[in-house]
């Protein structure tokens, strides 16, 4: 967490009046999704393998998802992001069912087993969807921005990419697009330190990734990723620059993955000293103790969340293994939406 | 009927289809204010405005993508790119992401945009120039590739493809941009999916599309129809993908002789695409081997007769409709 650790953050957010009831709901969301991520890594290295294919689990990062969905409206926004979408998903509310069966192949899978682990979609919700090609989905998030923009919905599009994907060429064409076009376009980028196993201070000549998106008169800052009030806060004052028609924000949350990048990651490149540092800033630890502070809730509430939380997932998990398989014939279907010839 | 240019009859397709529907979009380098790299679009900002028409910089991953995001999100994009050339940089844009995203998001999803552009030898451009990409796309499923002969059927064929739900790569060539045509006035629409008899004979089947079909297989039907006394069959393909494989078979099975021409180069190439289509159903029709008249396997080299020398000529077309009717 180098990186994370040197750069300058802002500072966090004064803390709003509140009962504690959306904050249980967002802790409770954020514990979902770690014992989400906690079952597919059983389902994915238990004999018998149930996932295929690349999985990225996002245990360490749910702070941002979790708090990204808290300023959502799911009538109009839109969210966009990379590979490691299964928190994303689940805090946009995608039943752990359909993202657990989407992981098997089922289907009962949100993309009717025909995405996997990197491609979950809600489009009902505004989940424009996973997207595997890193920094494939940045253009994509611009022209969703550009449809709010021409439609004059309101909306305004979260765009979401890693730290190794802010080194493709993607990157630099779509900052300048979104903020020449003055789109509803927030671009946050989830710093977790490294990019499979290259650290940022290996592939990007400027360690402050924030100072990356320089350069295209839009405003670039550093904020704390592993706190869910800030990523509410930051984010909430970029979206509603955007909605006011003031353009892109880049946003760069630092936080830490406390898994490997993929299943098949050994972890080499981490010391055990930093991994132990890094626990200390668990989002998840974090919020509960600051929900203890203000009086929200105690530890048997938290254990009572957490049991709920793994009950919820096993079962969802259970009825997955317990769907079919897409019919064979499926596979052509989904390919095209008009029928051909066509004539119009 | 009146006569218009190639390009005033792209142009009339993308207006017609602006003014009826509110979503559609024009993007691209140099579309606005200068009014078209190539002028298909001039007029269209002064037109529609800078919120309908809009010049981009010169990112084409970016503008492609956006393209492909505003798709998915309840508008109609049309993409200009200065030439099919330049998508070589942001393939990944089409062919992952146009392509794939309703197949990926189990059906949750339409892309429904128009790419379009000159494409293939356009003269003395060089070898980074002069790229035919149409074996490329038409491989992708998810994809549909249109490619006009005319500026009839560039018209017709553009506002089915700007409706079209599904991603449509559209091939023009900046060669036939001044080409004249007869266009009709009142609104008319052609079919994707679906190949044209052109010209209905006896004696060979021949297969082409765009450019190769106006600039050499015309002249080489009437040459061999006047000089040489054989009756061609001659097949506008319009669409690439998905390819008409009926209206190709229903046709050898008459004639039991195939042809087929187009610029590409022949390993991998469009028309070895076709063979492989065709050859099965056709077999027992067949009363030679296919001949597939192609592009040398060279880069396309700048100089005005080494390119001219690399391309399907009227002459290459005669030898091979004479091989295959043993002439
Ligand atoms: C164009 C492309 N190149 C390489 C890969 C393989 N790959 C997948 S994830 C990844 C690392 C990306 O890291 P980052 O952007 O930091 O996101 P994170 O995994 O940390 O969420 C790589 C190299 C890919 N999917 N796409």
């Amino acid at each position: 967490m180098a990186v994370a650790d040197q750069v300058q953050r802002r500072p966090p957010a004064p803390r709003p009046q509140s009962d504690g009831r959306l904050e249980r709901e967002r802790l409770r969301m954020m514990m979902l999704i770690r014992r989400f991520e906690e079952r597919t890594y059983q389902e994915y290295t238990r004999p018998g393998q149930k996932i295929g294919g690349f999985c990225h689990l996002y245990s360490g990062q749910e702070a941002i998802a979790v708090g990204t969905a808290a300023i959502f409206d799911k009538s109009k926004d839109y969210l966009i992001n990379g590979y490691r979408c299964h928190g994303h998903s689940l805090a946009l509310g995608m039943s752990p069912h359909a993202a657990m069966a989407e992981l098997f192949g089922k289907a009962t899978g949100c993309s009717h087993g025909k995405g996997g682990s990197m491609h979950l979609f809600q489009a009902e919700v505004g989940n424009n969807g996973g997207h595997g090609i890193v920094g494939g989905q940045i253009p994509l998030g611009v022209g969703m921005a550009f449809a709010q923009s021409y439609k004059k919905t309101g909306g305004v599009t979260f765009c979401f990419l890693g730290d190794g994907a802010v080194n493709q060429g993607t990157h630099n064409e779509s900052l300048n697009l979104a903020s020449l076009f003055k789109l509803p376009c927030i671009f946050v980028v989830e710093n977790n330190g490294v990019a499979m196993g290259t650290q940022v201070e290996r592939a990007s000549a400027e360690i402050d990734l924030a100072q990356r998106g320089c350069g295209y008169g839009m405003p670039h800052y550093n904020i704390d990723g592993n706190d869910v009030d800030v990523v509410i806060t930051e984010l909430g004052k970029a979206k509603e620059a955007a909605a006011r028609g003031e353009g892109p924000t880049y946003i760069v949350a630092n936080t830490y993955r406390f898994r490997g990048h993929s299943m098949s990651d050994p972890l080499k490149y981490r010391t055990k000293e930093e991994a132990e540092r890094a626990k200390l800033r668990d989002p998840i630890k974090l919020y509960q103790q600051r929900m203890k502070d203000n009086g929200w809730i105690n530890d048997e509430q938290i254990e009572a969340l957490d049991h709920q939380a793994a009950q919820e997932i096993d079962q969802a998990t259970r009825q997955a293994d317990a769907d079919p398989f897409p019919a064979p014939e499926d596979r052509f279907q989904e390919i095209l939406a008009e029928k051909y010839p066509l004539e119009k | 009927m009146p006569a218009i240019q190639f390009r005033e009859a792209l142009r009339a397709a993308m207006v017609e289809e602006m003014e009826r529907d509110e979503t559609v979009f024009l993007m691209g380098e140099e579309v606005a204010q200068y009014n078209g790299a190539y002028k298909v679009s001039e007029g269209m900002l002064e037109k529609f405005g800078p919120r309908r028409v809009l010049d981009t910089p010169i990112s084409e991953a970016g503008f492609a993508g956006l393209g492909v995001g505003a798709a998915c999100c309840g508008l109609r994009p049309i993409i200009e790119f200065m030439s099919w050339s330049f998508t070589l940089v942001c393939m990944d844009q089409i062919i992952n992401n146009a392509a794939n995203i309703r197949y990926m998001s189990g059906g949750q999803f339409k892309v429904p945009i128009v790419f379009r552009g000159g494409n293939g030898i356009a003269h003395q451009l060089g070898a980074t120039h002069s790229h035919r990409m149409e074996a490329v796309y038409s491989r992708i499923p998810g994809l549909i590739v249109v490619a006009p002969s005319t500026p009839y059927e560039a018209k017709g064929l553009l506002k089915t493809s700007i409706r079209c739900d599904d991603p449509v790569i559209f091939l023009e060539s900046e060669k036939m941009l001044g080409e004249m045509g007869e266009v009709p006035e009142e609104e008319y629409l052609l079919p994707l999916g679906k190949a044209k008899v052109e010209r209905e004979g006896q004696d060979v089947t021949l297969l082409s599309y765009g450019r190769p079909l106006q600039r050499v297989v015309r002249p080489a039907v009437k040459a061999l129809s006047n000089d040489y006394n054989i009756d061609v069959e001659l097949i506008d393909l319009r669409t690439l993908r998905p390819l008409d494989v009926q209206t190709i078979v229903d046709s050898v099975r008459k004639t039991n002789r195939c042809v087929i021409v187009d610029e590409d180069w022949g390993y991998c190439g469009m028309g070895a695409g076709i063979i492989q289509k065709i050859q099965k159903p056709c077999f027992d029709d067949l009363d030679a081997p296919i001949e597939y008249v192609h592009s040398d396997e060279i880069p396309v080299p700048f100089s005005h007769p080494l390119e001219e020398a690399m391309m399907p000529s009227v002459d290459r077309i005669i030898a091979a409709v004479q091989e295959v009717c043993y002439k």
